[in-house]
């Protein structure tokens, strides 16, 4: 790198420094986090330990389109395994000003439901993420606090603005300040002690673009812990809008889903 | 006659300072490590345990099961919380009790102890519904406290629809509520629960909302820490009652303070060994103290009335110490090991704490005997001649009170021994048949008397709710995935309803009443599909749309992740082990008759179970002990007698007192429980210690009268009022307990004081009878 570009670098990001606020970290860690290229696919493996150790194992594959940045998205997640919940599917349309749209599909009884959770903070398949963690917590819903900038972190403190909508009483995330990914979550109770901990395990750069391939959520109250491995992520493979409607989730579409 | 009590007269201060050192230093031993438990790292201090899971050792299989299980199905004992209100249209479903509800369930997760992601309350369980056509929604149940009483009963109505749910926190009628708060360890309920108290008083509450706390964890903790108190007021006030009943016989305040002396050294030294030994203080060995006491007490009231009845003859206290001692040496030696050897014998059963009960009660008479050879003669000789003056029993047939009840025993004894002995085969046999009729069943809940909150509580919801008694179904199929079959799940649907028609059944809940009630909501609310779904996949599917709820853990309580074993939970509405063992019985028998499908194993678990378990041990052990120790004491007595014939006699009255005292407990209904099981070992040492005092000095002044008719009369002046002053300072001194607030102990209070009476009066009433009626048997030698 030629002297002058770096140092143009290092004023740039000093200025950005001095100027960015709380929200604006929230907001590009969304993006970093949810929003990256215009749809993607990724492989899942999810591995349930429970505090016994005792372990169960998920395949899955997720399909993502995003309708606008920060905005609306779609998802649809497809289960390969185990074998006795092979094919069902989830489609989530997400709305970050209002409650999400949810479908089950259950082939065995092939029933579509919408399912209404009231809130986002339910077990997503009985992992220890919620489906707010798989789809990703407005940034728009808590306030953010900027409460110390490390050489590689901003860390971020959240309070939520509907405190009776959600069963934490802050959290706080660390952000890295080159990718915007968040590396390490904590959420609080009433009582101020941390129950539950997100961390990414692994980072790599997939298209260009930094992306978790390995993430746990640990709850610290129960015991147990769920890790994600992503061995597959792929990006801006111009997914179709209509592949995220019902009719799809009596017909998956086997060749996206590797099949 | 032994060189024991010639020391003792003639080095009275040497046996006086070795007791009370000996007595100082166990007391020392065992409250310093208790009261400075890091000064004295080394020694052990007072450890309780009220756990009745310990009646059973550690490794017992019952209890390796009940544990193991726990852990693997994530299961916790509970404390019961239930709130109602009687006066209220709505019961407690009115906004400003469930707000209390909600503060109350806030509150309870910040208590440490508490297991707060498992508490089963309105605000922490999910409600799962139809949300409109072809929707499902997994939803808090009460996210915050209702603003208004329509809500309120919103919140009631969801309730009642989920099957899980009714029954067992909501009751059928819809008007009360019960809370499970989950608990990291048993002995933390009490403190949980005072805490939970403390908090409901701060409630603004509306009219007639009531708070109930009761489970199994609760009154055992709660019965740990009354056990202390009783220890400290009743046993202290019967001793001052056995005090002030010698105090009225003997006259002399100096005398009797030797034999409170001898009672309170041997429950010190005994407590202090048992503590320093590191053995627990358990609901057994905590009475102790109150058994020790009247065998205490018992030979040394032998000696003070001997004493008192030859000074006066005798008018020099070393030639009447020694007369007395002479006399009673062998009775009061025999009395002792006899006793040991009913109490010894409880160390064979399987029972951990009753074992230890047995060795150190025997380690206490051993004790208690020693002092009173020693240290009540060393005692005497310290009395300054003067101050007997005008002591003790003057005139031989001065009326004593309980000379004219004697002399008409001694008559009866006399004339009538054929009509005493019909009338005690008469009560033998009706013993018998109370006996036949003895219900053998404990309750942990019952050892507290009705009027006690715990029991108050037990009654209010066990009548409302499904029950507050858990019990665990344990099933074990072998095979991954066994319970996501259909086929397995409907034949569990029909053991559940099996189960449930027995009366103590409230519910049983299981994985189908959860794959069940998610199948009728994802069809819309529809009944007909309050069912199992036709194929393995179809039910794994449902179970993965409950998975999506807020607390998926929860399936986990009732399968194993891999679907090889399930739990059914029982929850049963009274805790006496006989209504369980019932239930295990039917369990059993419908297994026998419809056997699951596939290769499933059943065992239970559960407090209540273990509970089952541990008295039958008791039940069993204690039969057997009481037979060993039966036949001990038979040899003794033919030995002691030199006679299988007088040994046999000697049988005679303890026999008859233990199969009246059953008999009775048999014909009243009263429940053979533990302490009534227990107190067979002590009838044994009480009634075989006074036919040995009657029968000894029976042949004694028969060989110094030469004929029985001479022999009867002066059996009843002295020597059948050492037994009768015995019957009677023992017999009303415990009956003090019969006030304790705690069963157990009011029990042991009636027995001990009916066995003493019965053994007493049985003693004085056949053995003369048996010996009038056949002499020439007995004493060969009158045939002449």
């Amino acid at each position: 790198m030629k002297p002058f570009l770096l140092l143009f670098s290092l004023l740039a990001s000093a200025i950005q420094l001095s100027a960015i606020t709380a929200q604006e970290v929230a907001n590009k860690a969304a993006e970093a986090s949810y929003y990256k290229g215009d749809d993607g696919r990724a492989q899942v493996e999810m591995r349930i330990t429970d505090r016994q150790g005792r372990e169960r194992v998920r395949e899955l594959t997720i399909l993502r389109r995003d309708v606008e940045d920060l905005g609306d998205q779609k998802f649809y997640v497809f289960f390969h395994r185990p074998a006795d919940v092979s094919e069902t599917a989830f489609l989530v349309w997400k709305h970050p000003d209002g409650q999400d749209d949810r479908w089950l599909y259950l082939p065995a009884l092939d029933l579509v439901r919408r399912i209404a959770a009231s809130d986002e903070r339910t077990s997503f398949v009985g992992s220890h993420f919620y489906y707010e963690d798989v789809s990703g917590r407005s940034p728009t819903e808590d306030h953010h606090e900027l409460v110390e900038t490390t050489d590689n972190y901003y860390v971020l403190q959240s309070t939520p603005k509907e405190p009776d909508s959600v069963e934490f009483a802050s959290y706080k995330t660390w952000i890295h300040r080159t990718t915007f990914l968040p590396v390490k979550t904590e959420y609080l109770n009433a009582q101020g002690k941390v129950y539950r901990t997100y961390q990414a395990l692994k980072v790599e750069t997939i298209e260009g673009i930094p992306t978790v391939t390995e993430s746990k959520m640990a709850d610290q109250e129960r015991g147990g812990s769920t890790t994600l491995r992503y061995p597959r992520v792929q990006y801006n493979l111009g997914l179709e809008d209509e592949l995220f409607t019902e009719r799809f989730l009596r017909n998956p579409p086997r060749e996206l889903l590797g099949q | 006659m032994n060189s024991l009590v010639n020391l003792a007269i003639r080095r009275p201060r040497l046996v006086t300072g070795v007791s009370a050192l000996l007595t100082l230093s166990m007391l020392l031993l065992a409250t310093l490590p208790s009261v400075f438990p890091e000064r004295f790292p080394a020694l052990h201090g007072v450890q309780v345990d009220t756990d009745p899971e310990n009646m059973l050792s550690h490794d017992n299989p019952a209890r390796v099961l009940h544990r193991e299980e726990k852990a693997e199905f994530e299961l916790y004992e509970q404390i019961v919380l239930g709130v109602v209100n009687d006066e209220n249209p709505q019961g407690v479903f009115n906004a400003q009790t469930l707000d209390n509800v909600y503060r109350l369930t806030e509150f309870a997760k910040t208590l440490d102890g508490v297991v707060a992601p498992e508490i089963i309350a309105p605000s922490t369980v999910d409600n799962i519904e139809q949300a409109g056509l072809g929707a499902v929604s997994f939803s808090w149940l009460m996210p915050k406290p209702p603003e208004t009483d329509a809500e309120a009963l919103a919140v009631r109505d969801a309730m009642l629809r989920l099957p899980m749910m009714r029954g067992a926190i909501v009751d059928d009628a819809g008007k009360s509520l019960m809370l499970f708060i989950p608990i990291t360890s048993k002995d933390q309920s009490y403190r949980i629960s005072r805490a939970l108290m403390d908090e409901i008083e701060t409630f603004e509450r509306s009219g007639g909302e009531k708070y109930h706390i009761t489970g199994l964890p609760v009154a055992n903790d709660t019965f740990g820490v009354q056990m202390f108190l009783q220890m400290a007021i009743s046993a202290p006030i019967a001793m001052g009652l056995i005090f002030l009943l010698m105090l009225y016989f003997f006259k002399r305040l100096t005398l009797i303070v030797s034999p409170m002396l001898v009672a309170l050294m041997s429950v010190v030294i005994t407590m202090g060994a048992l503590i320093a030994t590191g053995n627990t203080v358990h609901i057994m060995s905590s009475m102790i103290p109150i058994f020790i006491m009247p065998i205490a007490v018992l030979d040394a009231v032998h000696i003070l009335s001997e004493f008192y009845d030859r000074y006066p003859k005798l008018q020099d206290k070393r030639a009447t110490i020694r007369a007395v001692m002479s006399e009673l040496w062998w009775p009061m030696f025999f009395t002792t090991v006899t006793t040991v050897a009913g109490f010894a014998s409880l160390m064979m059963t399987p029972i951990p704490p009753v074992r230890v009960f047995g060795g150190f009660i025997a380690l206490g008479v051993m004790v208690a005997w020693v002092l009173t050879v020693t240290f009540v003669p060393a005692y005497l000789t310290f009395l300054p001649e003067k101050s007997l003056q005008n002591f003790g029993h003057r005139h031989e047939g001065d009326d004593d009170e309980a000379t004219g009840v004697l002399r008409l025993i001694a008559s009866l004894a006399g004339h009538r021994p054929r009509a005493i002995l019909v009338c005690s085969l008469v009560l033998l046999g009706v013993a018998g048949y109370g006996i036949s009729r003895i219900q053998i069943n404990d309750n942990p809940v019952k050892w507290f008397e009705p009027s006690h909150r715990i029991r108050v509580a037990d009654a209010v919801l066990n009548e409302r709710f499904s029950g507050t008694y858990p019990a665990y179904l344990l099933l074990d199929a072998g095979q991954e995935n066994a319970f996501k079959d259909p086929a397995l799940l409907e034949a569990l649907n029909g053991l559940q309803a099996h189960l449930e028609q027995n009366a103590n059944v409230g519910k049983t809940t299981s994985i189908t009443g959860v794959v069940q009630t998610v199948y009728r909501e994802m069809m819309e609310g529809d009944e007909a599909y309050f069912r199992i779904p036709g194929s393995s996949r179809a039910v794994a599917q449902t179970l993965l749309t409950y998975e999506s709820s807020h607390r998926p853990g929860d399936l986990f309580h009732f399968v194993t992740p891999t679907y090889d074993k399930a739990v059914v939970w029982l929850q049963l509405n009274s805790g006496d082990n006989r209504e369980m063992s019932s239930v295990v019985a039917a369990a059993n028998a419908y297994l026998q008759a419809h056997p699951l499908p596939g290769q499933v194993q059943h065992d239970w678990f559960g407090l209540t179970y273990i509970n089952v378990i541990w008295q039958e041990k008791m039940v069993a052990g204690m039969l057997g002990s009481l037979l060993s120790s039966f036949a001990v004491v038979l040899v003794l007595m033919m030995v002691l007698f030199r006679s299988p014939l007088w040994g046999l006699l000697a049988m005679v009255p303890l026999t008859l007192t233990i199969a009246l005292i059953y008999g009775v407990i048999g014909l009243v209904g009263k429940d053979y429980d533990m302490p009534v099981a227990v107190l067979s070992s002590l009838s044994l040492g009480l009634a075989v210690d006074y036919a040995i005092h009657f029968l000894a000095r029976s042949r004694e002044l028969q060989r110094q009268r030469g004929s029985w008719a001479a022999t009867l009369p002066a059996m009843f002046t002295e020597p059948g009022r050492a037994i009768a002053r015995n019957i009677i300072v023992i017999g009303i001194g415990f009956t003090p307990l019969i006030l304790a607030p705690l069963v157990p102990y009011q029990t042991v209070g009636v027995l001990i004081s009916a066995i003493l009476l019965v053994a007493g009066l049985v003693t004085l009433l056949i053995l003369p009878s048996i010996l009038t009626l056949f002499e020439k048997r007995f004493f060969p030698e009158n045939r002449a």
